[in-house]
């Protein structure tokens, strides 16, 4: 793997919705250095004879039901924590804007 | 009935006030519990819990109480149902007194990293607790209550355990639902909790356990009666000690205490054997660990963004008010770790990280089975050294100390095999423990053993004294 810039740290972060101080996207590329001697400790694994394991069982846990409607949530939990809320809505700014705006 | 309430309430209170006092000591405790209606539906049910204080991990949802999982990002949060772990406590007749203090959305080893400040180990306040569900673990060892709900990503629950001198148990993937727990990494994730005597982690696994339909990892296998087969012995037990953990270990004490036990296992009629992993294979759990459960948080909490619940900061549009909200809501450490996850799950990344992490995963889980075909369980001290301070600098992360003695139970969320940690000694007044993993879904033979060799430590019950 090649070593991470501060530029493509910055550019993560803004994927993820947040900012990242200039310190603190030097500690993260700092940090993946050590991280990528660690990756390289998988590199040294033979896995070409095997399937990738997601979960610890393979066994099915999953099952078909009746469509039955079960485990409703009362309207008024669902915005219970909503910052802002309005008939049923969550609130946000406007998105498509006014021609003058 | 009448008296029977004001005791009740009067045992729920007294605990309380035992929180309040532990408080300023610990910082353990994320949000109280109002405790009279609960007493009063507890009566109703007269379950085999009856008036039982109880803690929740603060990622446990409990409807009407706040769950910040340790996040600013959900300091306001209101929980608006019950996980299942909570209808299960409710139906038994536990009563909830708190919700305690974890790692940052639980990612982390050491609670140090919550919003509320450092858990402190009741042993040594200059201590951490261990993480992540270390308020959980203080408050048990401190003796404030007597069962206390925590989970186990990596080592969550096992690790605290031992640098708080309790039980931390952990049982199989899937056997207690997830239904209403707040993720971090969901193949990964497991719910256990914190006693101070295997039995009751035997008797709480029969009223915890059990099929979820709201959990779509929920397992359908009955449990055995794992109470009643605790009194076997440890006569034709084979015992099998983790070698390569034992190598990384160089802390006399801690090899001393470990083998010492083991030696008494041996009078009692157990068969002590050395197994092992490849030692490439070995180094690579933390790794491995690391790349999987980044990745899979990165994507659980792409829901926190201040629209739908949460804490929320202004902003002139949504991608602003979602920028601001995630950049002051979550800590230095959750934002490091999401670079890293969004990092692996990037296209051209995928095939050499996650999927590459996920086959090494199969690797280390066919090891383990492997191990396992000539051994009951595989036991190892659950860390080389005890609690560290909370200014400790961190050891060298190359190491085979490092990667190996204190990373090796990651194999139990990999494979999804039931692991309890009990303590196995102390060192200069700090409690050091000891670890066993068995087959998955054999939760009977792993408490069986443990609680045997519980009797052989004389620890049973073993409680922090905290000068208030």
């Amino acid at each position: 793997m090649e070593r991470i810039s501060v530029k493509k740290v910055h550019q993560l972060a803004r994927q993820l919705m947040f900012s990242l101080s200039e310190q603190e996207a030097k500690d993260i590329v700092s940090e993946f250095d050590t991280l990528l001697s660690q990756l390289d400790l998988l590199d040294r694994i033979d896995t070409s004879d095997c399937e990738e394991l997601v979960y610890p069982f393979e066994t099915p846990t999953t099952f078909f039901r009746e469509d039955v409607v079960d485990h409703v949530m009362d309207v008024k939990d669902v915005f219970l924590n909503a910052p802002k809320a309005e008939n049923q809505y969550f609130v946000i700014p406007k998105v498509v804007k006014d021609n003058d705006e | 009935m009448t008296n029977k309430k004001e005791v009740w309430l009067q045992k729920a209170h007294k605990t309380i006030d035992e929180l309040h006092k532990l408080q300023p000591k610990l910082n353990a405790v994320v949000s109280f519990v109002d405790v009279e209606k609960q007493v009063d539906e507890a009566l109703d049910k007269m379950g085999p819990l009856a008036g039982m204080p109880v803690i929740l991990k603060d990622n446990v949802l409990y409807k009407g109480i706040r769950a910040t999982a340790s996040s600013y990002m959900l300091d306001n949060y209101v929980a608006t149902y019950d996980a299942t772990v909570v209808s299960k406590f409710k139906e038994a007749g536990a009563i909830i007194v708190a919700k305690s203090s974890l790692d940052e959305l639980g990612m982390g080893g050491s609670n140090i990293t919550s919003f509320t400040g450092p858990v402190h180990n009741p042993y040594d306040l200059s201590r951490i607790a261990g993480g992540s569900s270390g308020g959980s673990a203080a408050l048990v060892a401190s003796g404030a209550v007597d069962l206390a709900i925590g989970t186990d990503t990596g080592d969550s629950i096992r690790k605290p355990a031992a640098f708080c001198g309790i039980v931390g148990f952990k049982p199989t993937y899937g056997r207690i639902s997830r239904y209403g727990v707040i993720p971090y990494a969901s193949s990964l994730d497991h719910v256990g909790y914190f006693t101070r005597e295997v039995k009751l982690a035997a008797e709480a696994l029969m009223l915890l356990s059990g099929r979820d339909d709201k959990d779509m990892t929920s397992i359908s296998t009955p449990l055995e009666n794992v109470v009643e087969a605790l009194d076997e012995s440890l006569a034709n037990k084979r015992i099998g000690i983790f070698k390569n953990v034992l190598d990384a270990i160089d802390d006399e004490d801690t090899r001393t205490l470990f083998f010492d036990l083991m030696d008494k296992a041996k009078e009692q009629g157990a068969t002590l054997v050395d197994i092992s992993m490849n030692t490439n294979l070995i180094k690579t759990v933390l790794p491995t660990y690391y790349i999987i459960a980044n990745c899979e948080a990165t994507a659980n909490h792409s829901n926190l963004d201040g629209v739908r619940f949460g804490t929320h900061e202004d902003g002139e549009s949504l991608e602003e008010i979602m920028t601001n909200t995630r950049t002051k809501g979550f800590g230095p450490l959750i934002r490091k770790r999401f670079v890293i996850g969004s990092y692996g799950l990037m296209d051209e990344n995928q095939e050499l990280l996650l999927k590459k992490a996920q086959r090494v995963r199969r690797k280390l889980v066919e090891a383990t089975e492997k191990m396992f075909e000539s051994v009951d369980v595989i036991v190892a001290p659950a860390s080389s050294h005890v609690a560290p301070k909370l200014n400790d600098p961190s050891i060298d992360q190359l190491s085979d100390k490092y990667l190996v003695a204190e990373n090796y139970m990651v194999l139990g969320n990999f494979t999804g095999y039931p692991s309890i940690t009990i303590p196995m000694g102390m060192k200069n007044h700090l409690p050091l423990g000891i670890n066993l993993l068995s087959k998955g879904y054999d939760e009977k033979t792993l408490l069986q053993i443990a609680y045997q060799l519980e009797k052989l430590t004389g620890l049973k019950g073993l409680k922090a004294k905290v000068e208030l």
